[in-house]
């Protein structure tokens, strides 16, 4: 199970560190103006094929780029309802401090549980290899914090429902 | 404090400071209990604040009456009763008027008594299923609706006590955390040395084979029902007896104050995740080069940059 999880990061930080090659771009229909074209899709010149890698139907990420910009679109694994709320309320979290994160998009593209937007104003501020080495540790911890918190939900149950036939302080069972 | 008290500690605490003061003072004070139970309690008479009132508003005490809440309270308090039920002289379910100065030697047990209030009124349905089922006979579906849109229900059989819980949870995450809670309590009994306790068994939105055929049941997503199932060994003594209604009456309560605790607590992991990925995040910014930085000195001056 975890060799495919090598592989599918290695294939994600190669694609990532290809599509982050950027360079300023002036919007070519409002004067003045800079957007960040992969959002605007206006100049269809400009736009890269999009890429999905996907390690199984449940987890995959989306790489799309262009000249001035990378939407990376990541699909989180959730196996059954905790995780799909546990992970919902996570990326939520996430999403409502996107000033803070700089490179975080407000809303996820449709079918993802969470999107980042990398400019050439970023790359030209932050190194290009920590923004990648960023991006993937994110996957990993993102995965490891939902399970954690699912085993110490699990574990705070077992504890409130052995605790209600609790005796006294001393811990001792009322019956038995 | 894992476990929720079942006496009012806004009650205990005014009694007791009352009780113990030198001087008799004048005490207005209003409060809330679980399950939207309110207490008041107030001197009434100005001149003699050694004569103190508590009365409180139950919703369901109606229906507490029928099951014999009236007489459990005389029992109970004896003396200290004033009135039970609206039809007196107050808009109150049940009145107690103590007199500071007239107190018995044990000032704590009359303290811990009238804290007590709100489990005593609702101990009567579990009271008479107990009594029926030592004497062999089983009783009726006892129906308390003690909250907007929850109720619960007790009867007794021949052979023990089911008590059953229908609680709503008005969130989708609290319907989901709540669910492996009570799977959990459902679980409990694997481990030995609470192999003794109740069964507890959960149904997520049908009504248990009890209740199948009573009318006013709501259905919705929203919807669990929780049953405990008593048998004479648990309430064979006093204490015992004692202890099980006290438990079995804050359940709901307990359940979703332990929902709520949950919550808040993913809540601050989640802000502690996310201040971690900040930081890393900022190691991705390069230090600012030698002629842009600004110094500082000790002191907090900063040089100024030519």
């Amino acid at each position: 199970m975890s060799n495919t999880l090598k592989t599918y990061i290695a294939a994600v930080r190669a694609t990532l560190t290809a599509a982050m090659c950027l360079e300023n771009f002036a919007s070519q229909h409002v004067e003045r103006h800079n957007k960040p074209e992969v959002e605007a899709r206006a100049t269809p010149e400009v736009l890269l094929a999009p890429v999905v890698i996907s390690r199984n139907e449940n987890e995959k990420v989306l790489i799309e780029g262009s000249i001035n910009s990378v939407r990376v679109s990541i699909k989180i694994k959730q196996a059954d309802e905790i995780e799909r709320i546990l992970c919902h309320k996570f990326t939520r979290f996430m999403m409502m401090r996107a000033e803070n994160f700089v490179i975080l998009r407000r809303k996820p593209v449709e079918g993802y549980d969470i999107s980042f937007l990398i400019t050439n104003f970023h790359t030209e501020q932050m190194y290009k290899h920590k923004l990648v080495d960023f991006i993937i540790q994110f996957m990993e911890e993102v995965d490891k914090e939902i399970s954690e918190m699912k085993i110490s939900l699990n574990a705070r149950a077992r504890i409130v429902a052995e605790s209600v036939w609790r005796n006294d302080l001393a811990g001792r069972f009322r019956f038995g | 404090m894992i476990l929720l008290d079942s006496y009012n500690k806004i009650i205990e605490s005014t009694l007791r400071d009352a009780f113990e003061s030198e001087q008799p003072e004048t005490i207005n004070v209003t409060a809330a209990d679980f399950d939207g139970v309110t207490y008041t309690i107030v001197t009434p008479d100005k001149t003699r604040p050694n004569e103190i009132v508590v009365s409180m508003h139950m919703g369901c005490y109606p229906e507490l009456q029928r099951y014999g809440a009236d007489d459990m309270l005389r029992k109970e308090y004896d003396s200290l009763l004033h009135s039970v039920g609206s039809g007196g002289d107050s808009s109150a379910d049940v009145v107690l008027k103590i007199d500071s100065k007239a107190l018995p030697e044990d000032k704590e047990s009359v303290v811990k008594k009238v804290a007590h209030l709100k489990r005593n009124a609702l101990a009567a349905p579990f009271e008479r299923a107990f009594n029926a089922q030592i004497a062999g006979e089983s009783s009726e579906l006892m129906t308390v609706n003690y909250r907007d849109e929850e109720i619960f229900f007790v009867q007794a059989q021949a052979d023990r006590v089911t008590v059953i819980f229908s609680t709503t949870f008005k969130d989708e995450t609290d319907r989901i955390f709540g669910k492996v809670f009570l799977q959990e309590f459902v679980d409990a009994r694997r481990q030995p040395s609470i192999q003794n306790a109740p069964q507890v068994l959960y149904s997520p939105r049908e009504p248990p084979l009890e209740l199948r055929g009573v009318a006013g049941l709501r259905d919705s997503e929203n919807i669990a029902y929780v049953t405990f199932v008593l048998f004479p060994r648990h309430f064979a003594t006093e204490e015992l007896r004692r202890d099980a209604i006290s438990r079995i009456q804050m359940f709901r309560d307990y359940l979703h104050y332990h929902i709520k605790c949950s919550k808040a607590y993913m809540h601050s992991r989640m802000r502690a995740r996310v201040d971690s990925f900040l930081k890393v995040l900022n190691r991705a910014k390069p230090e600012k080069p030698d002629d842009q930085k600004e110094k500082k000195t000790a002191s907090g001056r900063t040089f100024k940059m030519r």
